[in-house]
């Protein structure tokens, strides 16, 4: 092999080398993210560690970071852990992990008395009684979220027997109202 | 026979007292709680239900000079030792009288029970088209549930509402007991409250309009067993079985007792407040 093909070659090499280095580079971010859901007591930690998650790359597993968080914040139950959620909703509004409807929804079905599961547009006779099963199965599913959401995780026992209350009496009152609406066609 | 015609005269009087109580109460609660926005009580729904009442209130006289009667009969049976003593011509005696006076007590009932059966079905139709109206019709299931939860009359109405009461495991008259006492609390409910009285008040209609009709079914079966007994004074054991539905029916369910659903709520958490909050 002449001399210049040998220079020719380490020159490829060298190119091949240096491209497959900023290749490598622009793929490895400073810090790898492993889409792992925090561990630990701390819920302000773990809110901070699944914020920079959802931020980098793990925006898919928001559902599983948000439980895990409901998790965490079960073991230290306080008022202010409802300030928290809200705070982390209203992040992930602003930064286009949920819409506001999303995140409205989300906060109040854990946090709210009311209950998302009765949102509708149209009158009880024609939207809800056709689905009342449905509708309160719904709502039983919401108030079991309540109880995390209010009771465990936020110690607030005052709007969980509101929630618990407004359950019981919209179930009497959806009898009574969908009975008389009459049967549905 | 004569322990089944006993006990079915005492099935007979707990059901009725059961009727009675619940509709002599019912124009109280219903008067107490006329200060709406939502019409659920308009005058002619509270002058039907005042009509039922008085209606229970002429069938309660019409019943008390019989029962009595039926009373001391079966107070003399008992004092007599005549229970297991049947062959005994004095308690044959007595048991016929019994007999009679039971018979009477089930033509007063079947001739009071179509007019009651008239008045309470007549209530449940108004208080079914004002429900359907102004909770079916003009409301969505968000604004049925603010409307419970209180947020259309202020955040105050939660310390006026109602401890819920619920439709199960309770007789009729207790319910109707809790009624009078919640609106005797105080004078003038919320919508809220209003919306939960009357859908209670509805569907116990509906079940005392049900149980009406299969008493005046049972009466009729009641009657002809008894004028049965009376020609043969004897009684087959598939007669005793008529009479054991009919002790059934009168009795009605015997319901388990639930705890209170859950404490009064006081005040409203004026803690944080997110600016997710719906």
């Amino acid at each position: 092999m002449s001399s210049s093909m040998k220079k020719q070659l380490a020159g490829l090499v060298s190119v091949a080398a240096i491209t497959a280095s900023l290749a490598a580079c622009s793929s490895n971010p400073v810090q790898v993210t492993s889409c792992s859901p925090p561990q630990g007591p701390n819920l302000e930690q773990a809110i901070s560690r699944a914020r920079f998650d959802l931020e980098t790359g793990c925006e898919h597993e928001f559902d599983s970071y948000f439980q895990r968080l409901l998790t965490v914040a079960e073991g230290d139950p306080k008022k202010e852990n409802k300030a928290s959620f809200s705070e982390f909703l209203l992040w992930a509004n602003d930064t286009g992990l949920l819409s506001k409807r999303q995140a409205r929804q989300v906060y109040n079905r854990y946090f709210g008395v009311k209950y998302v599961s009765l949102v509708s547009d149209y009158s009880v006779c024609t939207q809800t009684c056709p689905n009342q099963s449905d509708v309160m199965r719904n709502m039983n599913l919401e108030l079991a979220d309540k109880e995390q959401g209010l009771l465990k995780i936020s110690a607030d026992r005052l709007n969980y027997t509101r929630a618990s209350n407004l359950y019981q009496e919209t179930e009497l009152v959806l009898e009574a109202t969908c009975m008389a609406c009459g049967p549905f066609e | 026979m004569k322990t089944a015609i006993i006990c079915a005269r005492k099935g007979a009087r707990r059901a009725f007292k059961q009727l009675l109580t619940g509709c002599l109460l019912l124009p109280v609660a219903a008067y107490a709680a006329n200060a709406p926005t939502i019409k659920l009580f308009p005058t002619t729904v509270l002058e039907e239900i005042k009509h039922t009442g008085n209606v229970a209130a002429e069938m309660e006289t019409g019943l008390q000079v019989v029962i009595s009667q039926l009373d001391e009969q079966q107070k003399l049976y008992v004092d007599s030792k005549c229970e297991g003593n049947e062959g005994d011509p004095g308690c044959e005696r007595i048991a016929r009288q019994l007999g009679k006076s039971y018979l009477e007590m089930l033509n007063v009932m079947a001739e009071k029970l179509p007019e009651m059966e008239t008045a309470v079905n007549a209530t449940s139709a108004s208080l079914e088209k004002r429900i359907r109206k102004e909770l079916g019709q003009k409301k969505t299931s968000w604004t049925l549930q603010e409307l419970l939860i209180g947020a259309e009359s202020g955040k105050s109405a939660a310390a006026s509402k109602p401890s819920l009461r619920g439709r199960s495991g309770m007789r009729l008259s207790d319910r109707f007991s809790q009624y009078y006492k919640l609106v005797a609390r105080s004078g003038g409910k919320t919508n809220s409250s209003l919306a939960v009285i009357a859908s209670d008040i509805y569907l116990d209609m509906q079940e005392t309009s049900s149980l009406i009709a299969r008493t005046r079914e049972e009466i009729s079966r009641a009657t002809l067993m008894e004028q049965l007994n009376q020609s043969f004074g004897a009684i087959t054991p598939e007669m005793q079985e008529v009479v054991a539905g009919v002790k059934a029916i009168l009795f009605g369910e015997e319901f388990e007792v639930v705890p209170m659903a859950l404490p009064p709520v006081r005040s409203a958490d004026t803690g944080f407040e997110s600016a997710l909050q719906m």
